[in-house]
């Protein structure tokens, strides 16, 4: 052990020095030999999952005819641009669908970091009695599944007088959730303590710690947990279908069901307009990842094992 | 060793000596205080939990042993809802059974895929970034707009079946075949296997690569590498991507309610119903409150189960490397 230690190689982390080395830089051991049989497979996968995707592209380009008769094809042989526009028009409600979609998202993700971060930090750093039987119970929290308390909840929402609003979505957002408590708590441990313990001694109290040191420091859990929040509330389905009725309520992800649910019997819904509605749930989803995947990163997703360990 | 280790267990022995014993001691003015703000910040927390999680489930518990419409006053029944749904519901066991079927094929179905396609971008491959990128996509597509695209590429003359044309063979109506529906459902889960695909990559380069080159040395095949290290590493993260990913497919709902949707779909309903459309029916469509209830906590006791069965058997395959150390 003594000897080993006073070689320079060990003195580094293992796992620094782990990440620093590029793969490239070596000869490939037979484990990471690409042969033309990988690019193969890889092409093949490749075309495979993106053929979907250039069928949508090929059908919400398609003409009313075209729908009718049901003749796509997956490389697209019209380009009715005009689709795209024809969606915010006076045939569909999708401009409506889209504004709402964009309401209850941001409002949940405002109430999901606002609440979290406090959450988390009090779990990471304060002390007070019975606080890790409350964590205890915050991890048990997550195995409870939405079905048990989706009836009741629904109840007391039905008496508050809250159906075809969008309250039931987005408030129960501003009272945090187990697992973003949890992604704060273990991204505060992590930080050094000396940086409150100094802000204590300036005579900041509990809360001035939080808004003007931990606040800006949890910027890339916050933003991680703000993306987590906003895919689930912007492709959220069952609790929009539980709760809004009206057409002129419904975010996107309903409405886009809603159009290809209430067509005319023995009239095939609008398809391609369907579709360019799907392209307009997908699309800001897929920016937000790319725009915010370094934050992912960050976060270390790939250490999820850590949690069941 | 022992000199690094020493700065990290000293402030934790100080914190400990400094904490008062519960109990004998009156906390202090400043701990007092501490503790105040405590129970302030996580209130957001206590107050969620008791209004939207232990209300409603003890509200729950109670509900399923009445027959309640939510409009007229309940009616106590006892356990005659669970008795019902269990020896007298011949759709609860259909939906018990399909709901199975799809968890247990559509779950290692995506993480075997998840790890094939893993192992290939963890090759020297150019272009990985683009593959990885293509991969992931389909994970990123909300569920609705991906039911929406399957409805059509599973459509009779859509492109799945076209493919098959091409060998001569004449494909299904998926969606409205009886017998296909479930594996059409199947089919469109394994388009996201990509997620798996993006954490085990991270998750492979982290393995050591002098355990390759040692394999290396000694003539081990690049198979057999990846039986002997790749894997072996690979599984506290494939238990937890099995674990979620079992739990998310009791779950199934969004694509289930799209697909085969109840009116215009009647033979893919009866073939493809699984427990939580199944609820949301009792519960949404007929106002049997305290019906969906007992459905909601039968549908917990299966997850359980079935967490607590992978649980016990990690010991037997997960390897963790800190416990060889």
């Amino acid at each position: 052990m003594v000897a080993t230690l006073a070689t320079p190689v060990s003195e580094k982390q293992p796992g620094k020095e782990r990440r620093s080395r590029k793969r490239q830089d070596a000869p490939a051991v037979r484990a990471f030999r690409a042969t033309p049989f990988t690019y193969g497979t890889l092409l093949i996968v490749a075309a495979i999952l993106t053929t979907p995707l250039v069928f949508v592209g090929s059908i919400a380009l398609s003409s009313d005819a075209t729908v009718n008769n049901g003749a796509f094809t997956v490389i697209p042989r019209e380009f009715h641009w005009d689709n795209f526009s024809r969606v915010f028009g006076t045939e569909l409600p999708v401009g409506t669908f889209l504004l709402n979609s964009v309401l209850i998202s941001l409002f949940s993700v405002a109430g999901q970091v606002l609440s979290s971060g406090l959450v988390g930090y009090a779990f990471a750093r304060l002390r007070a009695p019975g606080k890790n039987t409350m964590f205890l119970i915050v991890i048990a929290t997550m195995m409870i599944p939405t079905q048990i308390t989706m009836i009741p909840q629904f109840i007391l929402f039905r008496d508050l007088g809250w159906v075809n609003t969008f309250l039931p979505l987005i408030v129960p957002n501003f009272f945090s959730n187990a697992f973003n408590v949890f992604l704060v708590r273990q991204f505060v441990s992590r930080l050094p303590s000396q940086l409150d313990e100094a802000a204590m001694m300036d005579g900041l109290g509990f809360f001035g710690i939080y808004r003007r040191i931990m606040f800006p420091m949890l910027r890339p859990v916050l933003i991680a947990i703000g993306i987590f929040t906003l895919t689930h509330t912007w492709g959220d389905f069952m609790g929009p279908l539980i709760y809004l009725n009206d057409e002129s309520k419904m975010p996107l992800a309903l409405g886009v069901q809603y159009i290809t649910a209430t067509s005319q019997a023995g009239q095939a819904p609008p398809w391609n307009l369907v579709m360019v509605g799907s392209i307009l749930l997908a699309l800001p989803m897929i920016i937000v990842y790319y725009i915010g995947q370094k934050y992912l990163y960050e976060m270390d997703i790939s250490g999820g094992s850590a949690g069941v360990k | 060793m022992a000199t690094s280790t020493a700065p990290k267990a000293a402030p934790a022995a100080a914190e400990k000596t400094a904490s008062p014993k519960p109990g004998k001691q009156k906390l202090s003015k400043r701990r007092r205080r501490e503790a105040l703000s405590f129970y302030l910040f996580i209130s957001p927390w206590i107050i969620g939990f008791l209004v939207f999680l232990l209300g409603p489930m003890i509200a729950s518990i109670y509900y399923s042993l009445t027959d309640w419409d939510s409009f007229t006053p309940p009616r106590w029944v006892g356990f005659e809802n669970y008795t019902k749904l269990l020896t007298d519901d011949p759709v609860f066991w259909t939906a018990l059974w399909n709901t199975l079927y799809y968890a247990a094929i559509s779950v290692p179905l995506g993480l075997v895929i998840g790890l094939w396609l893993a192992n290939l971008l963890n090759k020297q491959v150019r272009a990985r970034k683009l593959f990885r990128t293509l991969i992931y996509l389909p994970t990123l597509i909300p569920l609705v707009a991906t039911a929406m695209i399957f409805r059509m590429v599973l459509a009779p003359n859509g492109p799945i079946n076209d493919f098959l044309g091409l060998f001569g063979v004449s494909g299904p109506n998926w969606l409205y075949d009886g017998p296909w529906v479930k594996p059409a459902l199947i089919l469109m889960s394994t388009w996201g296997a990509g997620a798996a695909t993006v954490l085990l990559l991270a998750a492979m380069k982290g393995i050591p690569r002098e355990l390759y080159e040692a394999a290396e040395v000694d003539g081990a095949s690049g198979m057999r590498q990846f039986w002997s290290i790749t894997l072996p590493h690979l599984t506290p993260i494939i238990f937890f991507n099995l674990i979620m990913g079992l739990i998310a497919a009791f779950q199934v709902f969004s694509q289930v309610y799209i697909l085969v949707a109840k009116g215009k779909n009647p033979a893919g309903y009866d073939a493809a119903q699984t427990m939580v459309p199944f609820l949301f029916d009792q519960a949404f469509s007929y106002y049997h409150m305290g019906y969906a209830s007992a459905i909601s906590w039968l549908l917990f006791l299966v997850i359980l189960v079935f967490t607590v069965i992978a649980f016990r058997t990690t010991r037997r395959w997960v390897f963790y490397e800190t416990e060889v150390k």
